[in-house]
């Protein structure tokens, strides 16, 4: 199926069913539970519809046609309001590194439980000590038998406490072994020595945690790409959080400012400011339009996603900075839903700058590789 | 032209550009079928030039841009089409009666002899009219800039029958193009401006190293970048999605990066950048003159804003 019939059908479908699939009452925005079971009963529908497996291999349960495909289905949702975009993307960074790198039977047994919605994942990347500087990571695996035994700390790993799987990145070479000795595996969130503790963040939605693995077995069939390979999985992963991830949620951010322009009192809105904030959210998906594009003519994306993620990452900010001026009473007392989610999402935008790859990594990749600037000393 | 014959034209118009003086570049231009172009691959023809002007110096054509919207068929070839003046996008006259007003920048080399082409408002309407320069007061080449060859105009001329008496949608056209040539001009002034500070960054020892490992350079041009390849991706946006609007936007977007652009690359060539044998200082200055060509980003950015506010909904977006 090509974009433009995927697009027209998929629209045709979604306002056929937009009542079965609004979020359920009580459910309210922001609420993290709630967001995750409406993303499971959304990516139920549409996988049973056909609409999620669109975009992705057959081999893993798909059925095939250009990656665009995937990228219209989170914007369509992500615009009508269906689902969280940040929880619903994880699928576009966790699914591709499967699909290009775990052992054939288990990326075909595996990627369909998430693309169905029956399972969640979550990605064991960063570490207490291994943050920016993510090949100081210290988590180790010992290969014994045919077992991993692993031992280490993880932090920042969103959906945690939920997750039944982890791409998970370990230590298998020695010490000092930096990007060479990393490997990366898949792992049963149940298996016996993980302990998941929630982490209470600034913008009240507790969906990083930190994982403890205390000794954990990990069969060694579980592994992704060669041993002490996992950097490149890793490498190959980083740009999909910043390519088809990046398209869904500069339609939620589109979304929120059309949202911000509607609710605002009369007067409260600084023209110039409303004029920056949408010029750079039409630049944003400019770009990501153009990376959408090269991805699906199978370019192989590379350090130019960085560019991409910068430009995410201020629009962002410029967009949510709007609202403490724009709607201060909803913001700082309001108890309604709209307020909380207002506050939660200007809140969580603080973040834009840090997560998956700081703006200080980022502009470091961009002077590095595409400047050629040579090393930083 | 597909992709192939593309890259081949925009080879070929950069080769010239490079190879040009600033008083034969028309010449050039013409000689590598510049109005031919126009008419058959619009985007094409005006992506190469502009950004080819942009980078490697010389004056964009933009009058050329606007008369392809204005001109009457063939008649007027080769008639200068005036230009409003700095900071405006409203036609550069008004007709009162039989009076025609004039305020406007022409190309300096036809200012004193020639003909213009000057899109007039009038309480009716928009019209096109022929005026003899001889009939204008002609100022030099603009002061910040000469090289650039643009020289203002202003005075009052008689009005005889209009060449075209319904122009108000082709003046809209016109600036709607005119302002992605602009766009791509100044993407192209970007990246030599990011060009200068890069190799001087790589080039210049400080401390016993080259001033490009240190962060604070580096984060300077790295946000240059970013800033250009944004304002590339809107201007490409800007012409599939084919609205006056998206054509102000792109024009925003890279007046602005431009000027920013212009701020980091002078601090990073520092006093080399100050000095007049340097081509810093050539660049930022065009640059200040191609953002207000056809309004700055400031006014087009306090513009769509306001319009935003006040329709308080945004525009549907680029569709994937």
């Amino acid at each position: 199926m090509d974009l433009e019939a995927f697009r027209a059908r998929l629209d045709a479908w979604l306002h056929q069913h937009e009542e079965e699939l609004r979020v359920a009452d009580g459910d309210a925005h922001r609420n993290l539970e709630g967001d995750l079971r409406q993303l499971a009963k959304v990516k139920r529908a549409t996988f049973d519809a056909g609409w999620m497996r669109w975009g992705w291999p057959e081999r893993v349960g798909g059925l095939g046609g250009s990656t665009l495909l995937r990228a219209y289905l989170g914007e369509a949702l992500t615009r009508r309001d269906l689902v969280e975009p940040g929880i619903y993307s994880m699928t576009e960074v966790l699914a591709p590194t499967m699909v290009d790198h775990a052992p054939p039977d288990l990326a075909a047994a595996m990627v369909p439980r998430l693309l169905s919605g029956d399972e969640t994942w979550c990605q064991g990347f960063s570490e207490p000590a291994a943050g920016s500087n993510l090949a100081a990571l210290a988590c180790r695996a010992v290969r014994d038998d045919g077992v991993w035994r692993v031992t280490g700390q993880k932090v920042w790993t969103s959906l945690a406490q939920y997750a039944q799987r982890c791409v998970l990145l370990a230590r298998t070479g020695p010490a000092e072994s930096a990007h060479a000795g990393v490997t990366a595996l898949f792992v049963d969130m149940d298996s016996p020595g993980i302990t998941v503790r929630p982490i209470e963040t600034m913008h009240g939605v507790p969906e990083f945690c930190e994982v403890f693995l205390d000794e954990v077995r990990v069969p060694f069939e579980r592994t992704l790409g060669e041993v002490d390979h996992g950097w490149s999985v890793a490498m190959d992963l980083l740009p999909y959080e910043r390519s088809t991830a990046l398209w869904h949620r500069g339609a939620f951010l589109h979304r929120r400012l059309g949202d911000l322009l509607a609710e605002a009192p009369a007067g409260s809105l600084d023209a110039t400011a409303v004029g920056q904030a949408y010029l750079q959210l039409f630049a944003l998906r400019a770009r990501s339009r153009r990376t959408q594009h090269r991805l699906a003519d199978g370019a192989r994306l590379g350090p130019e996603t960085s560019v991409d993620k910068i430009m995410l990452a201020t629009t962002e900010q410029s967009v949510f900075e709007l609202v403490p001026d724009a709607l201060p009473g909803s913001l700082m007392a309001g108890q309604d839903p709209a307020s909380t989610r207002w506050r939660s999402d200007y809140l969580y935008s603080r973040a834009a700058t840090i997560y998956g790859g700081s703006l200080e990594i980022q502009r470091n990749i961009v002077a590095r590789r595409l400047l050629e600037l040579g090393p930083e000393r | 032209m597909d992709a192939a014959e593309r890259e081949l034209y925009t080879q070929s118009v950069r080769a010239a550009v490079a190879a040009a003086q600033s008083s034969d570049l028309d010449a050039t231009l013409s000689a590598l079928g510049w109005h031919d172009a126009l008419g058959a691959d619009r985007r094409s023809a005006v992506a190469a030039v502009f950004e080819a002007c942009g980078e490697l110096g010389g004056r964009g054509p933009l009058d050329d841009v606007l008369g392809a919207e204005l001109r009457p068929q063939q008649a007027t070839d080769g008639v200068a089409v005036l230009l409003p003046e700095l900071g405006q996008a409203d036609p550069p006259a008004a007709r009162h009666g039989d009076q025609l007003v004039v305020r406007g920048l022409v190309r300096a080399e036809v200012a004193r002899t020639g003909t213009v082409l000057v899109t007039a408002r009038h309480p009716g309407g928009v019209e096109l009219h022929a005026v003899a320069t001889t009939d204008l007061d002609v100022g030099p080449a603009l002061a910040l800039e000469p090289s650039l060859g643009w020289a203002e105009v202003a005075g009052m001329a008689s009005a005889g029958s209009p060449l075209v008496a319904d122009a108000a949608g082709d003046w809209e056209r016109a600036v709607a193009l005119g302002r992605l040539a602009l766009a791509h001009e100044l993407v192209g002034a970007g990246r030599r401006l990011l060009e200068l500070a890069r190799v001087h960054a790589l080039d210049r020892v400080q401390f016993g190293r080259p001033i490009a490992g240190f962060q604070a350079v580096r984060h300077r041009l790295a946000d240059g970048l970013v800033a250009t390849e944004a304002a590339a991706a809107a201007v490409d946006a800007a012409w599939d999605l084919a609205t006056p609007e998206a054509a102000g936007s792109a024009k925003a977007v890279a007046g602005a990066t431009a000027r920013q652009v212009g701020r980091h690359a002078q601090q990073v060539l520092a006093g080399m950048g100050f000095t007049a044998e340097h081509p810093l200082p050539a660049v930022v200055k065009r640059t200040l003159v191609l953002d207000q060509e056809l309004g700055s980003a400031a006014t087009l950015t306090r513009e769509i804003g306001a319009e935003l506010v006040a329709g308080r909904a945004l525009p549907q977006p680029l569709p994937l």
